[in-house]
């Protein structure tokens, strides 16, 4: 329905934070279930404008940690600083205020919503008229919904999902799943986007679709992306920088050359013999 | 082709945000709205006013509370009944305490106290969900009916023990009381209806309903995409408990004129938990299917042996009567397990495709 959106209209709007800076610094984290050791004592940091791929064999607490930064699980140990504000523990949907989004390993979309629904429910936070205009519709809540559903067009129409607009996400193949939930995510407008296995049970031309929107959706607004994926092509091809983590230790940190060379990282993945 | 929507394209956003995106859903309310507003009330008699047309409304109204609150938000409820209650009590003291008060003025605030209590019900859903929360709200069921029939003061004393609804003029008309006329009180139930309805179209569709819908869905990721789930919960027992508790006062005051502690105990939370799920879970206009169906059909059914003349007992009509609707429901929950709501939406799909099924 929209033109081409321009790419410098999308760019999220400044916080102060050049790009290479420090957006996001996990310091010294360690969390536990019980006696179940998720990650110990991990460092990483993000920096404005990568993408930071997290990797790491099964179990290795990849996800622990993308629930860790963006507030679904408290750590016992350590701290989170994000754009320069420290804190310990937050609700999820405080992060999102503070501009952090996430997709999921397994799909956690609304099924019994349309795509459209799926998105704009995205947007819930950025929407502020309260219930006494939303009863009335005229006037300012439907000037506010027409004005999120015209941000949601431009994201329906950059991930190429037009077709399916209207169609209850439940139907919808897995591979569209997934870039639904990728829309759902940038319809939060977020400074981080963390990616949980985008790429899980994608056939090749899935993947390259999905590693286009990536780059750029890194490139053309400007959101600092980090993601976890098992993919190693993928991984090496997209990211920045690379962190590998194992047993919940960080093993490895650095370009992906570095990380494809480190002794430890090949051990990791290759198995060796105790 | 009786609903043929080629040619009918939108051109801006606000266009596609109009409640009748297809121009034919708009005639077709048009109709039932003169059928409702003038031929109705132009042909029925007292009987049909208070037996058919005055409770399917309240029953509809009733059932889109509740529906607000299990089809939209998912939060199951069995306290629907309490929660009518609690509404026409507030309403009875309000009456009775300020005798000059415009009956609307009354009856729309008495929807705050039964949603006030709705909400204090509702802080268990932060914590437990299901069937859980089903229990938890089945409690406020039995409290609240038992503070119905202890609490002297609720209805003044009374030796009874039930409460009496006093005449009650709303612009020169009497609209409650033992005077009013059927005709009036259809009216005022039929615009209370319309307008609570329309509300609750407005915010189902917007962004609180889309809340309520992605905590239904899925509260983690409803949670992860900023949604503070407390605040999505209370408002959903916010909002369903004053059009319930709104349903309550109309119940006594524009239809019973009379109630007891007991009306407002479990069956009539079961019956109005039927109709949403006989009309459909999470839509509004099932309420209204759902309604006629549970609330008329028996009305209708027991009228026509007499209309033909046959000669059955009163008895009988009754067992036949709860057959057939037993049948009826059962049948169409087979149908189509989700609802007369869908059972329209699918009839009207096969109309706007007609005659070309592929």
């Amino acid at each position: 329905m929209n033109p081409r959106p321009d790419p410098r209209q999308l760019a999220t709007p400044g916080d102060g934070i050049a790009k290479g800076d420090v957006l996001l610094d996990v310091r010294n984290v360690s969390l536990a279930f019980g006696g179940v050791k998720a990650i110990t004592d991990i460092s990483l940091n993000v920096l404005k404008g990568e993408i930071r791929a997290i990797i790491g064999p099964n179990g290795a607490g990849k996800t622990s940690m993308l629930n860790v930064i963006n507030g679904f699980y408290t750590p016992q140990q350590g701290t989170i600083v994000f754009r320069g504000k420290e804190r310990r523990s937050m609700k999820p949907h405080q992060a999102v205020g503070q501009g952090i989004a996430r997709t999921f390993q397994n799909v956690a979309l609304f099924k019994g919503m349309s795509t459209l629904d799926n998105i704009m429910a995205g947007r819930s936070v950025l929407m502020k008229r309260n219930i006494g205009w939303q009863m009335l519709w005229h006037g300012p809540a439907l000037r506010e919904e027409i004005e999120h559903r015209e941000k949601v067009e431009e994201i329906i129409d950059f991930l190429e999902i037009q077709h399916i607009r209207r169609t209850p996400v439940g139907k919808l193949p897995y591979g569209l799943q997934k870039r639904v939930e990728l829309g759902r995510a940038l319809a939060m407008e977020p400074t981080l986007l963390l990616l949980d296995e985008p790429m899980a049970g994608m056939n090749l031309e899935e993947k390259e679709d999905m590693s286009r929107f990536i780059i750029d959706v890194n490139q053309q607004r400007g959101t600092t992306i980090a993601l976890i994926e098992h993919d190693m092509g993928v991984v090496m091809d997209l990211s920045d920088r690379v962190v590998v983590l194992d047993y919940g230790k960080k093993i490895a940190d650095g370009t992906p050359d570095e990380v494809k060379g480190n002794q430890d990282v090949i051990d990791a993945y290759l198995g060796v013999p105790h | 082709m009786f609903y043929p929507t080629a040619g009918q394209f939108k051109t801006s956003y606000q266009a596609d945000h109009a409640l009748f995106p297809v121009r034919q859903d708009a005639i077709l309310l048009g109709v039932i709205a003169v059928l409702a507003f003038v031929v109705f009330p132009l042909t029925a008699n007292e009987f049909t006013f208070r037996a058919l047309l005055i409770p399917v409304l309240i029953y509809s109204l009733a059932a889109l509370g509740l529906n607000i609150l299990t089809g939209y938000a998912g939060q199951l409820s069995l306290g629907t009944g309490a929660f009518m209650g609690v509404g026409a009590y507030a309403c009875y003291k309000l009456v009775s305490i300020f005798p000059e008060m415009n009956i609307v003025v009354a009856i729309a605030l008495s929807g705050f106290f039964s949603a006030a209590i709705g909400v204090i019900f509702g802080l268990p859903s932060l914590r437990i969900k299901g069937f859980y929360l089903a229990i938890a709200t089945l409690a406020a069921q039995f409290f609240l009916v038992w503070l119905f029939q202890k609490w002297g003061w609720l209805y003044n004393y009374n030796a009874s023990g039930a409460i009496q609804v006093p005449n009650i003029d709303l612009f020169g008309i009497t609209v409650a009381g033992p005077r009013a006329t059927a005709v009036a009180q259809y009216y005022f139930v039929l615009c209370t209806v319309c307008v609570i309805t329309l509300f609750a179209i407005n915010i189902t569709r917007g962004r609180i309903g889309r809340m309520w819908k992605a905590v239904r869905d899925m509260d983690i990721a409803a949670e992860l995409v900023g949604i503070n789930l407390m605040r999505a919960k209370l408002t959903a027992f916010f909002v369903s408990s004053y059009i319930v508790g709104i349903a309550g006062a109309l119940f006594v005051f524009l239809w019973r004129g009379a109630a007891e502690a007991n009306l407002f105990d479990i069956p009539l939370s079961f019956r109005v938990l039927f109709i949403a799920i006989i009309g459909g879970l999470g839509s509004v206009l099932g309420n209204y299917l759902g309604a006629i169906l549970i609330v008329a059909l028996p009305v209708i059914i027991s009228t026509v042996p007499e209309a033909f003349g046959l000669p059955i007992g009163s008895a009988t009509v009754e067992h036949l009567n709860v057959m057939i609707i037993g049948a009826l429901i059962i049948t169409f929950l087979i149908v189509e397990p989700h609802g007369l709501a869908r059972f329209w939406a699918v009839i009207r799909e096969k109309f706007i495709l007609w005659p070309f099924p592929h």
